[in-house]
This record gives structure tokens, sequence and C-alpha cells, in this order.
């Protein structure tokens, strides 16, 4: 539904976005994934059409992104804000027009939503005279009202309280179900891990790993190893030494670690079973998304997994 | 409906439905009036109500019965000597003393008179237009001439102006009209300011509110901005017409007001009915524009908003808060200002070619051309070349104003320097 291929952004003095390409499929929910200044909001706004590429293209629906698929787009961006002045009923009747509704149309869709959040008698007070929290469900209103077929969120959990947070989470899943598109930038990766379908990790502007959820994570195997004991491990420090293991954390009676290079489980549990007390558990599991991009980003440094485009030498 | 008519209606209905605009709308016009009022009444108010004591030693002996003064003057004949009278002025007793010569009478020699100074430039005018008065007079009768020869020489004959043009000869009232161009000009000035400021003001809000980046999702940067500087104009052009209603109303009902001050038998004239023979007896004559002079005149005042607005909108994108954007309103406020002191030149030979060719110039034009449409009767060819400058203007400055905004709506933080605005403009 939506491709983005091969797209660079500059400002003045950096590359904010160096050839980054990946694809959104129809009625799922992507995730674009990494940390602080890594191109996330650069990416977006370029496929919000409200800056454009310096090179590659971003078509939706096969079509190049313009002012005709901004109607088309919901778009909840990082830095939140609404006309204080103005009253909640005409401020979304009007972001809902300006979006190609008729005001007929605006005005049922804003009451509709208004209801579905339990605040219909907001409609005639002005935003300054609402607390923050019922300002953030005014503009997730902003974002969906129009209908969108695809519904960009910058940072969508940033600021929210817990109970609105839950709130956005419910209406996410509710619009997936309803076959819209779901496109997410964020930081905090373990916040969204579950709701991802697919996802593309990118840090200094470029794409470091992506694919689904699920072949993103085999990819990189169940190498992550919890035990909880009572005893000595000592075979940990020994393991560790010849580099068969990484230690992610430990306490008295708790480890996680990584299997390096072909390292059995079974070999592990053996020495376990010989040297210590009792064993709680013993679990492999997937590491989480934080883990892996940690480990691309510290084991390519350059380059990624899955090497996207021709790079141009610009430091990493 | 489009995107561009939903922007600008947005911008129009919110600000004309404000408290702000409706009290604005209907207070202006009285503070303005009171901007004029008040000090008259003031001066009226404070006026030096006492009297002027001037002592005159006629040498001549035949001149003091001729002196005529206005009422607020007491003349007193005196034979003291000069020391007592100087120490008199000096003391306060009196405010000066008037030598006047015997050989005044014969044409030669001149009056003089002392005085502690300080009675300004209205009385040494006054003094000296009643002894020349006082001395032609005793001059005449002295050569036995007889007294239709002083009415000959007291009888001032005025000079009707007729403005011969198209639509007929009508009387000229150039200084009236020239004020009228001067007060056009400087309303047009007044509003550049104000409605350009509310456009920057309006800007810098969706800046300060966050809103800027939402508002780019929804629309393109030039409809914004066309929007917001057309809905703020159609605002500015409502309350403009709604004091030009206002104006008018007193304009037709001037002639009324005026005559209240006029008594018609000071003219002779009787009891009339007819307030137009009455006010042409006394000499008044409310000029009228025509109609084409206002028509352009609101053409001018868009087309001079247009211009201004735009260039307000893009200063107001490349700042975050209004504090910062006074070193970029200098460059747009200067060629405001600049006409504004052209203006007298302009007012007094409104057919020069200097005054031409400003009022060719598109950021002089709406006030400059406003100025000469007042003052004379200008060639066709010239409001049209003048108004096809401005909208050419308009349409680059909106050009540049536009690659701006739309770099500078999601800019926060640094202040951009003119540099940095150069490079938003040469790479849009």
């Amino acid at each position: 539904m939506l491709n983005v291929s091969n797209v660079t952004k500059r400002y003045a003095d950096k590359v904010a976005v160096d050839s980054v390409s990946f694809g959104v499929q129809k009625g799922r929910i992507f995730g674009l994934l990494g940390p602080n200044g890594a191109g996330k909001t650069s990416t977006i706004r370029m496929i919000a059409f409200i800056t454009t590429p310096d090179e590659g293209e971003i078509r939706l629906d096969d079509r190049p992104v313009g002012s005709w698929s901004q109607q088309t787009m919901g778009y909840l961006p990082e830095e939140r804000g609404l006309y204080r002045k103005m009253k909640v009923g005409d401020q979304l009747q009007y972001l809902a027009r300006l979006k190609g509704l008729s005001a007929a149309e605006a005005t049922a869709a804003v009451r509709h939503w208004l209801d579905r959040f339990d605040a219909s008698d907001w409609y005639d007070k002005k935003v300054e005279e609402l607390s923050k929290g019922m300002q953030q469900k005014v503009q997730f209103i902003a974002t969906v009202a129009h209908e969108p077929t695809l519904l960009i969120f910058d940072e969508p959990f940033s600021g929210l309280d817990p109970i609105n947070a839950d709130l956005l989470r419910d209406v996410i899943l509710e619009l997936k179900e309803a076959g819209r598109t779901i496109l997410f930038a964020s930081h905090r990766m373990e916040q969204v891990e579950q709701l991802c379908d697919d996802i593309c990790l990118i840090s200094d502007g470029r794409s470091l790993v992506q694919g689904s959820l699920r072949e993103v994570k085999s990819a990189y195997g169940r190498n992550v190893l919890r035990m909880e004991y009572d005893g000595t491990p000592n075979f940990l420090d020994r393991m560790q030494g010849s580099g068969k293991i990484s230690v992610i954390s430990r306490t008295e009676h708790r480890a996680e670690l990584r299997l390096l290079d072909g390292t059995l489980s079974r070999s592990i549990l053996q020495q376990a079973m010989d040297e210590l007390d009792a064993i709680y558990r013993f679990e492999l599991v997937e590491p989480s998304l934080n883990e892996i991009f940690i480990s691309v980003v510290s084991t390519t440094g350059q380059g990624s997994k899955q090497p996207q485009g021709s790079r141009t030498g610009s430091a990493a | 409906m489009n995107t561009l008519a939903v922007i600008a209606q947005r911008e129009y209905v919110q600000r004309v439905t404000s408290k702000g605009f409706i009290i604005g709308t209907l207070v202006g016009p009285i503070v303005m009036i009171a901007i004029i009022v008040v000090p008259v009444l003031f001066l009226v108010a404070f006026q030096d109500q006492s009297s002027k004591t001037i002592a005159v030693i006629d040498e001549s002996g035949a001149l003091y019965e001729e002196l005529e003064f206005p009422i607020d003057f007491d003349l007193v004949a005196s034979e003291a000597p000069v020391d007592t009278l100087r120490s008199h002025v000096l003391g306060g007793k009196i405010n000066g003393y008037l030598i006047l010569p015997e050989t005044l009478l014969r044409g030669e020699g001149g009056a003089a008179f002392y005085s502690g100074g300080g009675g300004g430039f209205i009385l040494s005018t006054q003094v000296q237009q009643a002894v020349n008065r006082a001395v032609r007079q005793r001059r005449v009768l002295m050569t036995g001439a007889d007294k239709t020869v002083l009415d000959i020489l007291h009888h001032d004959v005025g000079v009707d102006m007729i403005k011969i043009s198209d639509e007929g000869d009508q009387a000229d009232s150039a200084a009236a009209l020239a004020g009228i161009g001067y007060g056009m000009g400087f309303v047009i000035y007044v509003c550049m300011f104000i409605y350009g400021a509310f456009v920057m003001r309006g800007v810098i809000e969706e800046k300060t509110n966050r809103i800027a980046e939402l508002m780019a999702s929804s629309a393109r940067p030039f409809d914004l901005m066309l929007g917001k500087v057309l809905g703020i104009g159609a605002m500015g052009l409502t309350q403009f017409l709604t004091w030009c209603i206002l104006g008018m109303t007193i304009m037709a009902f001037g002639g009324t007001v005026a005559a209240l001050f006029v008594d018609p038998n000071d003219y002779g004239l009787g009891q009339v009915d007819n307030q137009q023979a009455l006010l042409d007896a006394a000499g008044i004559t409310i000029p009228q524009l025509p109609f084409s002079a206002f028509v352009l005149f609101v053409l001018f005042f868009v087309g001079g908003y247009l211009l201004y607005a735009s260039l307000f909108a893009a200063v107001g994108s490349a700042v975050d808060q209004e504090s910062d954007a006074q070193q970029f309103v200098l460059p747009i406020a200067a060629p405001i200002i600049i006409p504004m002191l052209l203006i007298s030149h302009v007012i007094e030979n409104p057919d020069s070619s200097i005054s031409l060719w400003l009022s060719m110039v598109p950021f002089f034009s709406p006030i400059l051309m406003t100025v000469r449409i007042a003052a004379t009767s200008v060639p066709f060819w010239q409001t049209v070349l003048s108004l096809l400058l401005l909208g050419g203007a308009f349409l680059g400055s909106i050009w540049i104003s536009s690659r701006i905004y739309r770099v500078g709506i999601l800019m926060y933080g640094k202040k951009p320097s003119f540099a940095d605005i150069a490079r938003w403009i040469r790479q849009g």
C-alpha cells in the first residue's frame, strides 16, 4: 500500500534520512523504530507530504504522495497542538473539512467520535478550558475523524497518561480490525513491540533491519536464556571466559544470558544440573527488540544485516 | 469547498465573531474622533482669555484713533516717558508699547513696538497689520480723497478656483482634497501595519500552539498562508467598509452639521430651507470625491494589504515569538514608512514626474497613488499601470513568502539569520 524507496533527505549540515526503503502492507501495523534523532520524524514528514525527499520516491497505492494523499492520511505529530481559543467542535469540524469532508459529514463524524470518547459535552468548550488528558483525546479525534486509510502516529504514547495510553491502544487495534493501515514511529520499543506486525529499525538515518516482527525475531533465534536457581553457578564465569556465552544480567538467584556461536542450551543445562542446588526456571526466549537493536548497532556499526539499496559514502 | 476557502473562512469567521473585533470596529472611530477633537477642546478650554494692554505713544497725533485692534487688546494713549513705560513692561503692568513717529504720515521711517517678548508670532502680525492699515488710511484721507477711495483700498477680491474635468466644471477645493488624500494615505499606512501584524501574530500563534505541523499535514503551505492572508484581509475589509459607511454617513450629514454653526442672518439670507444656498453664501463647500476615486482607494488598499501581509506572514513563520520578529519587521516596515515621508511632496506637486514615478513603485503606490488620485486627475493609464505593477509585486512576494513559510513553520528553537532565510528561499 505504502512504498518508500531509496528516500534521502538532507538538511543544511547533515543527512537526516539516508536511502531508506520499506513497504507497509494494507491492514497491518508497521513500526518505524529507532532512537531519538534516527530520522523517524523526517521520514514520516515526507510520507505525510509535509516535506519532500531530496532523492527517492514515496508512493501510496502506486501514486506518488501529494496533496491528494494528505486527505487519505491521518497524522498525529509528536508535537501535539490545537488552536487554544477555538471550540472543540468547531476545531474538529474544521480539521476534518481540510481533509476533504463536507461540512455536514464533518459535523457527523465529530459527533460520532466525541460520543465514542464519552466527550459529547465538550463540543462547545474551548480547547484551553480542557485538561491535558482531554486535549489528548481531542487530538486523537482530529487524527481519525476523517476516516483515513493510512494512520501515522509519531511517538503516540509519549506524554499520555496510562488511561489515555490504554484507550489509544484499543483504538489502534479497533482501527486495524476495521482494515486501516497504521504506521508508528517510536523510540520506546518495548512499548509498541506487542502492537506491531512489521518493523523497520533505523539508526542514523539508515534502515538496519526490517521485516515482520516474527521474521526479525526468528532471524535472531531463541538465543536468550533465562534461569532462576539456588546455588553458585561458577560455570557461567567459565563459559563467559571462553566466549561461549555473554551475560546480559545476573543477580543472586537469576541470570539472563545470550548464547554465542552455536553454544547449545543442553550443555548449559548439563552443567547447571551438576553444579546448582536447585533450578526453578530454565527457559530459552526470543530477544526483545531492544536487544536486537542494540546487538545490530554494536555488531554492524557500518551497514546492516539486510542492506538497503546502494550507499553513498557518508559517515555513520 | 476547496482547502483555501475553508482556511480563509475559518480565519474570517473566528475573527469577525470575536469580542475584540466587534468592540474594535465600533470603538475605533470614536477613538479616532477623540484624537482629533480632544486637543481642539483642550485649546478652547485653556485659551488665553486675558486682554493685552498696549500703550501707544502717538507722536503724529493722528494715528491713534485709526488703530483697529481685535477686541482682546486694550489700547492706552500715553505720553509717559519711555523709561516709565519700559519699567511698566518689565513690571508686567502692560504688555508692550508702540511708538508711532510723526514721519509715518509723510511715508518715511517706521514704527517700533517694544514688548517683554513672548507675545508670539500672532501678536507681531496683529500689531503690524493694525499700524499699516492706520497709516494707509490716514495718509489717503490727508490727500483729500473721498471715502470711496478708502473702500476700494480695503476691498478684498475673492478668486474662485474652478477645476475643469470631463464631468463638467466644479469648484476646485485642492486644499481640502489634498487633506482628504493625506487622510486616505494615512489610513492605508496605519492599516498595513495593523492588519499585517494580525497576519504575523496569527502565524506565530500557530507555531506556539504547535498546530503548524498538523496543518501542514492537511494542506499545502501556500494555501495555509494565502488562506490566512485572505481571511484576515476580508476581516480588515469588513472593518474598513464599516468605517467608510460610518464616515460617508457623517459626510452626508456633514452639511447639516456645518449649517448648524452658520447663522443665516449673517449673510442676509433670512430664514432659508436650502442648506446648500446657505453654505454657498458662507463660502463653505464640503468637497466630494468622485465614486471612482473611492473604488480605486479600495483597490489600492487591498493590493497594498496583500503585498505586505504575505511578507508579514513570512516573518511570522520564521520566528517563534513576537519579540524575535523585530529585526525582520524592519525591512518590511521601511517601505511603508518611506512614502509617509514623501507624502507632502506628492500632495504639493501631484503632477510632477517624481510624484508620478514614485506612485508607480509597488511598495509605495498604495499610499502615494491614493494621494495623487485625491489631489489631481490621474490619467487612466497611470492608475492601471500602477495597479498592474502592484499585482505583479504581490505575486512575487507571495511566491518568496510561501517558500520561507513552508520551511519556517516547522522550525523551532534557533532564530534564523537573514542568510538562513535566503537559503530557505533558494531551496524551497
